[in-house]
């Protein structure tokens, strides 16, 4: 397991643009799997949306970049880079995720270089896949 | 071969955006057709995905057009 502090120490993102709080699996170069709870005292459920609050689907994507950037920084300890940028995302969203809900997100190397990868995505809440797709991007 | 040039273009297009008949295999992926360095690594996901083969990174700089595509995919494929 990796906790929360040590995610911070391996991707750049801070509150409140932390979007995984635990990841239960890694096994470098190939796979990882994370978790996000969704709280109900998230601010942005104020405008997303009012009375019908709904985790937005770019934060998912958010979500699993975040993910797997984790994978590749255990798998490529020395990467020197000080930030990803997602250069390509295709995601189908299938589901709505909601306040209460645990979404554990699951990510499959395509394809891994110090200058960045490609991965297959997906998202998943009480085993129901949510989102699915693929994403690329760059280390610099 | 021209089946493989085929599946080659028809991937690179996908993954680009460019019309197929603009990817000659001469035309330089830079220059000109505005590629660029995630993208070429995305064709090269693509072509270890779908011929189920493994080409190294360092191989990554040496795909600058369709030719130099189709000669290195042709190249892993012969080593299985």
């Amino acid at each position: 397991m990796i906790t929360i502090e040590e995610i911070k120490k391996l991707i750049p993102q801070r509150y409140p643009f932390l979007m995984i709080d635990r990841v239960m699996e890694l096994e470098t170069e190939k796979s990882i799997t994370a978790y996000k709870n969704i709280s109900a005292n998230e601010s942005f459920f104020n405008g997303h949306f009012p009375d019908n609050p709904i985790f937005p689907g770019a934060f998912t994507a958010e979500a699993m970049a975040q993910a797997a950037c984790v994978l590749l920084k255990k798998s490529i300890p020395d990467l020197e880079a000080k930030a990803f940028y997602v250069t390509n995302i295709k995601i189908r969203f299938s589901k709505v995720v909601i306040p209460g809900d645990q979404l554990k997100v699951i990510i499959k190397t395509v394809k891994m270089t110090r200058m960045g990868g490609v991965f297959e995505t997906e998202a998943k809440v009480n085993n129901d896949t949510v989102a699915k797709g693929e994403m690329t991007f760059a280390c610099k | 071969m021209e089946n493989l040039e085929k599946e080659l273009r028809s991937i690179i297009a996908e993954i680009t955006e460019i019309e197929p008949e603009k990817i000659t295999m001469e035309a330089r992926f830079v220059e000109d057709l505005g590629m660029d360095s995630m993208m070429a690594l995305e064709i090269l996901a693509s072509i270890e995905k779908k011929y189920k083969i493994q080409i190294p990174e360092s191989k990554l700089m040496s795909l600058l057009s369709l030719k130099d595509t189709v000669n290195l995919t042709t190249e892993y494929l012969k080593q299985g």
